[in-house]
């Protein structure tokens, strides 16, 4: 990485440190980071000592997914994109255009050789990945990929395996685990504001074709990649990879066993993926997980909803309702602070209160102020989903080679469990986790 | 219905009993207590005073005693059971101590009778009620605290309806309770911090919602003023009388009220 003399690079990434500190991070432990370990690696402090630093930053694959990630990077003052690759020309230019001092490669194994690269972020098709992860940390290059793991079992395994053994900084693009609302709402949902969870169940709702327009019909596969089995693994890796990581975060524990189906019902052109899936996921605690997704249909939109004993979690909404009556916002700020070991005053007093007509199910919200909510249709994402931090964080990383803790194997775990999922489908059976793929981390 | 509600934070051994709909406000209390089982027998115990008392107090239910007194102490005596007897023998002794300004008949105190004899009560003016809004909450804290006491409860926050406050010991992270206390007129904006630790805290005042229901006995006239009045003491009645009375007292009358109260502290706000 470079040192660099001028001032306006001597800012801090101002939004991740708001972030954290947002999130009611104190110097020294919190219970915040006991519930989002991989936090730890981006504290304030930690962003304080690299001040004026830049890591030099490579991207692999600059089509639409690429491109959102340079507008982060460019806003990201820690961060300098230095080489970008693609081998579709005309996607290389778009980002060439946004970065012209970067240099250009259509060969990502070439600029792998370059030395003066700290960073490399892959946003390619799912079948890139294994072979892309692989050769960038062979290359000694800190990695960041685009979720889901990739398109095998095999594949996913050695790239666990290889980062056991690497030095190397690893990130995948789950940006939920960097997302405020879903942040403080599993740290809520581990303090037991909902009891104990019994349920899950995550749906993701669209209506349209998941194509994108092909210049000429030589381009179909490359560019509709998402609808062919040799380059993805359809809507659970695109979309259910997000959702079940985000299952297992909260109920700390990962699926033994799926039962389920899916088909095409509506979009009958070539495509091999299908476009209605109905999954069943099951815990050892008994505890089901239920996935539904659906793209000829947008009624529902796009949602994880967690079930407890005493309430429910939207967490995409970062909303929570109680199942009987609710807590009062002071007294559940004040639980808050005892539970992540915090002290300061609570705007409690005041003259008396007068009780308000009691609505069944009012929503409470786990961020105070504006949110935003993400309806679930765009392909690339949207602003303020933790994709911006996320990406900085690994910036960060880039410059500290600090490993961020659990990125991997949560990523690992659920695109295992998409891939399941898959089989289930194929196969038309209960698919259990298999034991080749079994990882030390967390309970079955 | 109360819509009761609790769950117990295992990580920090803490308990959270509430009630939604109970004395005309919401209820919520936090302890420290070493398991779930223990937390729930005890705020069994708990809701099951609160809902005793109400019965006491609850003027819109009229098998509650005070609705029996209001139905029947008009001009003739009514017998009334031992606690309501202290407690009315309390009510008498602060109207006194704050030179009438605390009165449980809104009106005139001084037209009820109480017969030590028998433990009655009798109203001598047929119009007159008796109404326990400016005492009750005070009484159930003082209550629950024995309860939390006996219990061998160290640290516990009890607030009823944010207007009664009570601190036993301390936060479990901090050396007391900390209070903040929001100007009801103006969202967001904090007028002020309060230590508690085995202190009460009671705040009356009119807010945008509620402009007027504090009256003042002698004129009968209700007060419109954008005030605020708390008090911080060790006895969560006295808190609660105080703080009402302080509310309509005349700014040079204070003084000759807080002599005969250990009062810790008061603060008046001007809105
Ligand atoms: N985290 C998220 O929310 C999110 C959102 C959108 C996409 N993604 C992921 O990002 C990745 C890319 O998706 P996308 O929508 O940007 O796809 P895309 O088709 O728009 O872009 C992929 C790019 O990779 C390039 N590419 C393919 N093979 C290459 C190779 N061998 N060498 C160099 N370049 C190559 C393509 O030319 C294309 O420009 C996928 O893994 C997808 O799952 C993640």
């Amino acid at each position: 990485m470079k040192k660099s003399p001028s001032n306006k690079n001597d800012q801090l990434d101002l939004g991740l440190r708001k972030f954290i500190k947002d999130l009611g991070y104190i110097a020294g432990g919190s219970v915040l980071l006991a519930s989002s370990p991989w936090l730890q690696s981006c504290t304030p402090e930690k962003l304080e000592e690299i001040k004026g630093q830049k890591a030099r930053i490579a991207l692999i694959g600059t089509g639409s997914r690429g491109v959102y990630h340079i507008h982060n990077l460019l806003n990201i003052p820690h961060a300098e994109i230095v080489a970008l690759c693609d081998n579709y020309p005309p996607n290389l230019k778009t980002a060439s255009d946004l970065c012209p001092k970067a240099k250009t490669y259509t060969d990502y194994k070439k600029m792998l050789e370059s030395k003066d690269i700290d960073g490399v972020i892959i946003s390619t098709p799912l079948n890139w990945h294994a072979p892309m992860v692989l050769d960038s940390l062979a290359a000694g290059k800190h990695t960041f990929c685009e979720k889901a793991m990739a398109l095998t079992m095999d594949e996913c395994k050695s790239i666990y395996d290889t980062y056991q053994k690497t030095d190397k900084v690893l990130y995948f693009g789950m940006q939920r685990l960097y997302d405020e609302k879903y942040v403080k709402a599993l740290q809520m949902i581990h303090s037991g504001l909902i009891g104990d969870i019994v349920g899950m169940r995550c749906h993701w709702f669209r209506n349209n074709d998941w194509r994108r327009p092909v210049p000429s019909p030589e381009l179909e596969r490359k560019i509709n990649w998402r609808l062919y089995k040799e380059s993805s693994a359809g809507l659970m890796t695109e979309l259910g990879s997000h959702q079940l990581e985000v299952s297992n975060w909260a109920l700390k524990r990962i699926p033994d066993s799926v039962i389920g189906m899916g088909d095409i019902v509506f979009w009958k052109d070539s495509r091999e993926v299908c476009d209605s899936i109905s999954l069943t996921y099951h815990y050892k605690n008994n505890v089901k997980t239920t996935y539904e997704t659906l793209i000829s249909n947008k009624f529902n939109g796009m949602g994880e909803q967690v079930l407890g004993n005493k309430g429910t979690m939207e967490l995409a909404k970062g909303q929570y309702f109680f199942e009987d009556a609710e807590p009062a916002p002071a007294i559940l700020q004040l639980i808050n602070q005892v539970e992540s070991k915090a002290f300061s005053a609570v705007p409690i007093a005041g003259p008396s209160w007068v009780p308000e007509i009691e609505t069944q199910h009012q929503a409470n919200y786990v961020i105070k102020g504006p949110i935003s909510i993400n309806p679930g249709i765009s392909t690339t994402g949207v602003d303020k989903d933790g994709s911006d931090e996320l990406i900085s964080a690994f910036c960060q990383a880039s410059i500290t080679g600090e490993k961020a803790k659990n990125i991997v194997e949560e990523c690992y775990c659920s695109t295992i469990l998409c891939l399941m999922g898959n089989q289930a489908i194929e196969q038309q059976k209960k698919i259990d986790f298999p034991e080749k793929y079994k990882i030390p981390y967390l309970n079955f | 219905m109360n819509h009761p509600y609790f769950n117990y934070y295992e990580s920090s051994s803490l308990f959270h009993g509430s009630l939604l709909s109970i004395m005309g406000t919401r209820f919520d209390i936090l302890f420290v207590i070493e398991n779930k089982v223990t937390g729930e027998a005890l705020w069994d115990k708990i809701q099951s005073e609160l809902i005793r008392l109400d019965k006491l107090f609850n003027r819109f239910d009229p098998e509650s005693e005070v609705s029996q007194i209001n139905a029947g102490a008009c001009l003739s005596p009514f017998i009334v059971s031992s606690e309501m007897w202290d407690i009315l023998l309390s009510c008498k002794k602060y109207h006194q101590q704050t030179n009438g300004l605390f009165d449980i008949t809104l009106q005139n105190f001084n037209k009820v009778l109480l017969d030590h004899k028998d433990k009655s009560i009798m109203f001598v003016d047929k119009d007159l009620r008796i109404d326990f809004g400016g005492y009750a909450k005070g009484y159930a804290i003082e209550k629950i605290k024995g309860i939390l006491i006996e219990n061998n409860v160290q640290n516990s926050f009890i607030n009823f309806g944010n207007s009664s406050i009570f601190g036993l010991g301390k936060h479990p992270y901090g050396d007391c309770w900390s209070i903040g206390i929001e100007d009801p007129y103006q969202k967001g904006k904090m007028l002020g911090e309060y230590k508690l630790k085995d202190d009460a805290m009671s705040t009356s005042g009119n807010m945008p919602s509620n402009p007027k229901h504090i009256v003042n006995p002698f004129t009968g006239v209700y007060n419109e003023e954008k005030k605020m009045v708390s008090i911080i003491t060790k006895d969560s009645v006295d808190a609660e009388v105080l703080s009402t009375s302080l509310m309509i007292a005349q700014i040079e009358k204070r003084e000759e009220i807080l002599h005969h109260f250990n009062t810790s502290e008061i603060f008046v706000y001007n809105l």
